[in-house]
């Protein structure tokens, strides 16, 4: 009975965080939406100083520990913005994933049949008109199954705004478990809510992938 | 004695040192229908890409109606609008059904409101005799209805002029009949049209004029009639007869 009602505070306790590691996941993944879009097309279909630029970014960006970009958005950057640690968090995951997704996004442009742009082009559309109506839809198809993997792993890596103070799932499991000694209870409870989360992530995304499937 | 639809003018085309086209000069008159064949390699492909800009060429000019259209400054999209293409290879945009593939280019391009767009398309996919096949997508249908939808997507931009690059040579022969008839149709209906195809048959029935490349020039040209009976050039001759049997 003892060990029902302390599961069921500390559950009430970390789950208050799980909107946090919601918002924090959702706001990175898209504005890593947002670069990795841009980029990938800049880095397929840009100039070729874009696309060095880009490059640039997408190994450095690689090449860094999250856990250092947030740091540096957090102790750094909010110096002269105004940044909470919720924002500096989030945003510092979202541009590292939007490294990722740069990559996960050039791939999927370059996996597009050449001949669609072609034939696009032969029907009079410019340019970005063919990239807006043909290429990035079918890309966007291809990408859905790589995406999907980055999604669950920035869901992840949303522990580690815990470092600057967002109470989040994983920084609430500590709290309890600092305070109750019962380090399994407080860490199982946050580790079945990244289970549902990273479940339900899938399944949506499955769904995606099912319903825009290309038919080839 | 009209004006011509299409005019070619000492046309090059190289890739780095590779010289494709080497000084081709073609006219073509309204209503005109002109099959262009040729040993793999001649440069019947990019004399199609060099006329549609899609490789502009590198040397020599080319007039489409009045305009210039290799002159520098020329809307290059507009161009093409009025060049009708079709590939080998189909190119129907996958993610599209037939319809889709056919509205397209109506509602981004011409700018035609979606259910105008809409009648129009299914009106196209009527003239290539697809309309029950509007709502598949390429995957669902034969190489010789894929052909027939793209065919269908070029002639909704309302073209001039519409260039077939071996429209049959993906098809197995028995899907080759319904895309020729369908090109046949659309001759006899007034199509000025420039087609690259080793198709013997249709070159005897349905064109006009038949012009032979070889090596980025052209070598020969004349009426179906001349160029099967009474060849100039041996190497013609050589060409015709091993693609006849």
């Amino acid at each position: 009975m003892e060990l029902l009602q302390n599961l069921l505070t500390t559950f009430n306790f970390i789950v208050q965080g799980l909107w946090v590691t919601i918002s924090v996941t959702a706001v990175a993944l898209t504005v890593g939406l947002a670069i990795g879009l841009v980029m990938a097309v800049a880095r397929v279909y840009g100039h070729p100083a874009l696309q060095m630029a880009v490059s640039a970014y997408s190994v450095v960006v690689r090449a860094v520990p999250v856990i250092v970009i947030i740091f540096i958005l957090f102790f750094v950057i909010s110096r002269y913005v105004n940044l909470s640690p919720f924002w500096a968090g989030a945003l510092a995951l979202g541009f590292a994933s939007g490294a990722y997704q740069t990559e996960i996004f050039r791939g999927a442009l370059q996996a597009v049949q050449p001949g669609q742009m072609i034939a696009a082009r032969a029907i009079g559309m410019s340019r970005l008109q063919a990239i807006q109506s043909i290429v990035l839809p079918q890309a966007l198809r291809l990408a859905l199954p790589a995406w999907g993997n980055e999604a669950t792993l920035v869901l992840k890596d949303s522990t580690l705004v815990f470092a600057v103070g967002v109470p989040e799932i994983l920084r609430r499991a500590q709290q309890v478990s600092a305070r109750t000694f019962e380090p399994f209870l407080a860490f199982g409870v946050a580790l079945l809510l990244y289970l549902a989360l990273t479940l339900i992530t899938t399944q949506a995304l499955q769904w995606l992938e099912r319903r825009y499937r290309l038919q080839v | 004695m009209t004006s011509p639809i299409l005019r070619l003018e000492d046309v090059h085309k190289s890739y780095g040192a590779l010289q494709v086209l080497k000084g081709v000069s073609l006219t073509v008159q309204p209503r005109e229908v002109v099959v262009l064949v040729g040993p793999s390699g001649s440069g019947k492909s990019t004399l199609l890409r060099c006329i549609n800009l899609l490789n502009p060429p590198t040397k020599g000019r080319i007039w489409l109606e009045d305009q210039e259209i290799t002159a520098p400054g020329v809307n290059q999209d507009r161009v093409r609008q009025r060049i009708g293409m079709v590939f080998q290879e189909f190119n129907l945009f996958t993610h599209l059904t037939a319809l889709g593939n056919v509205m397209i280019g109506l509602v981004k391009v011409r700018k035609m409101r979606k259910n105008e767009a809409r009648d129009l398309a299914m009106f196209e996919l009527e003239r290539v005799g697809l309309a029950d096949r509007a709502n598949y997508y390429p995957a669902q249908l034969s190489g010789g209805q894929k052909q027939r939808v793209a065919i269908a997507r070029a002639l909704g931009m309302d073209p001039h002029i519409m260039l077939f690059d071996e429209p049959t040579s993906a098809l197995d022969p028995e899907l080759t009949g319904e895309v020729l008839a369908v090109m046949q149709k659309l001759a006899s209906e007034g199509m000025t049209m420039i087609v690259v195809s080793h198709e013997m048959g249709f070159a005897r029935q349905v064109a006009d004029r038949i012009v032979f490349m070889e090596g980025g020039v052209v070598v020969e040209e004349g009426t179906p009639q001349q160029m099967f009976e009474q060849p100039r050039h041996e190497r013609t001759r050589a060409f015709l007869r091993n693609i006849a049997q």
